[in-house]
């Protein structure tokens, strides 16, 4: 169910041309800017991991816009309560959502990748090909369960759409997708110790240039598995909720 | 007199008719904390790459933040109009339609130039910036020009929006190029020479070119021809605006297209 669900909407979300253009370009004008500033910082040995830095951008905003906008299209479309009413947990058919999103932004990883790879004629060196596509898959499938976690809250919000803006740069920085985390304030540590996407771009990152991928593959696979465990409680919680104040199409 | 009131009346009223932030608290997060993040992300990527000082990428971006309200407000003038299925009786009225649409550009203005305010002294007190007081009334006088000129840009972008069905598509791809084409964030010298020439005509390239002139103390004098510039490209893509608008009204007539979506 999870796979065909998943299969179902990422065919959708492939046919909406609003989501493959952002997919594929906007991550690409940011990879540009990335490949220039890395160039006029004299760090082009780096370029291959700014490509891959702006590609995850990428499929962060794919999840986080797509987990966003799910609720909120189920909610205008009036689809919603079927999808709430259906005799399964809503988990099971709200986290089909979230992963094809992750799944979508892939989209992004490739394009700037391949474009890289085109323009710019950026070597695609991993040191770790292998691990990268275990960690780029472990990425992705843990970037949708942390949207489920999202997704959760935006039941009960009317503009969840407006709150995926605001959390667009903070997860990019935050992160280290770009910016090492090393180069932030301290207090934002622990910040970046419990978000997946920390750990994801941390995994990614080592596949490129070498260091311990498997260690942060784990840890980003447990801090996933906490977002589905906490998503889901907090899924039955919010339906239940939205249920009892009959607020689940007007939240 | 009487279309000077209706720019300005119309322009508000629709503003508050079709500003979807209705609650404070999303308006703060989405348009104040999101650009202030924005900035904060260039800043320390600019630090820690070491391609320019602090001033480079809080001046600049701060001016940049405003085509966040200018390109998706002037966007969502025309769009919503059309999705709420009111731009039929938009288009019925009797008096000047350019008036109407570019009255609307200017809440979006205003609303730019206090995104770009509220980002620039937040960023300099969280980085440690100090701007002499006698460059504020520069500053902001450049902050306005460049969130005019942000606001009519994002009203030629909407006027897209009579003749194409996905306006989003336009809107969100010209964001993520101002990144890029405005010289904000990659100084101009590390930029290929076609993408310089492009951004010459984009918004914000010229006033955050003066707010950096201003901020590091060189006086409005130094930053005037910027500022001209600025309110040069403001003025051609209002006349643009206002030219793709009759053109698509008169278009989507014709074909009687207006409320398609």
């Amino acid at each position: 169910m999870l796979a065909l669900g998943t299969l179902a909407h990422v065919k959708q979300m492939s046919r909406s041309p609003f989501e493959v253009t952002i997919a594929l370009v906007v991550p690409i004008v940011q990879a540009t800017l990335a490949v220039y500033l890395f160039r006029a910082g004299h760090e082009q040995h780096r370029l291959l991991q700014a490509a891959v830095g702006a590609g995850l951008m990428g499929v962060w905003s794919s999840v986080l816009f797509g987990s966003g906008g799910a609720i909120q299209n189920q909610r205008w479309q009036g689809t919603l309560e079927m999808i709430m009413l259906a005799p399964r947990r809503p988990v099971l058919v709200i986290l089909p959502i979230t992963v094809a999103t992750g799944l979508t932004g892939t989209y992004a990883l490739l394009a700037t990748l391949a474009w890289g790879r085109i323009l710019y004629g950026i070597r695609l060196d991993f040191v770790h090909p292998f691990a990268f596509v275990v960690a780029a898959v472990v990425c992705i499938v843990a970037l949708g369960m942390f949207g489920l976690l999202l997704a959760s809250t935006f039941v009960l919000m009317r503009n969840a759409n407006a709150l995926t803006n605001t959390l667009e740069y903070p997860i990019w920085l935050v992160s280290g997708m770009l910016v090492p985390i090393t180069a932030l304030p301290a207090w934002t540590g622990p910040i970046a110790a419990v978000l997946p996407t920390t750990w994801g771009a941390r995994a990614l990152r080592e596949a490129t240039t070498g260091g311990p991928v498997w260690p942060s593959v784990a840890v980003c696979l447990g801090i996933s598995v906490l977002c589905l465990v906490f998503g889901s409680i907090s899924l039955t919680y919010v339906e239940r909720r939205a249920r009892a104040a009959a607020t689940l199409a007007l939240a | 007199m009487k279309t000077l009131r209706l720019m300005t009346v119309g322009g508000v009223l629709a503003y508050r008719a079709l500003f979807n932030w209705t609650r404070p608290a999303i308006f703060v997060g989405t348009l104040l904390v999101g650009p202030l993040f924005q900035l904060l992300f260039f800043a320390y990527l600019g630090r820690q790459l070491q391609v320019a000082d602090d001033r480079f990428y809080i001046v600049g971006n701060a001016v940049l933040t405003a085509t966040l309200a200018g390109v998706f407000g002037g966007t969502l003038a025309v769009g919503n109009e059309r999705r709420y299925g009111t731009l039929g009786h938009v288009l019925l009225s009797p008096r000047s339609r350019t008036a109407v649409f570019l009255g609307r550009a200017l809440p979006y203005a205003g609303n730019g130039l206090l995104i770009a305010v509220v980002t620039l002294s937040v960023s300099a007190a969280l980085l440690g910036l100090r701007l002499p007081a006698a460059a504020i009334p520069g500053l902001l006088l450049a902050m306005a020009v460049g969130s005019l000129a942000c606001a009519f840009f994002g009203l030629t972008l909407g006027a897209l929006g009579l003749r194409f069905r996905d306006v989003w598509v336009i809107s969100n791809v010209a964001v993520a190029l101002l990144l890029l084409l405005t010289g904000v964030n990659v100084p101009s010298a590390a930029l290929p020479g076609w993408m310089v020439d492009v951004g010459r005509f984009l918004p914000v390239t010229h006033a955050a070119s003066a707010a950096r002139d201003l901020a590091a103390g060189r006086g409005l004098a130094a930053a005037a021809p910027a500022l001209g510039w600025e309110a040069l490209v403001g003025l051609g893509y209002a006349i643009l605006a206002a030219v793709l608008l009759k053109v698509f009204e008169t278009e989507s007539r014709r074909t009687a297209s207006l409320e398609t979506i």
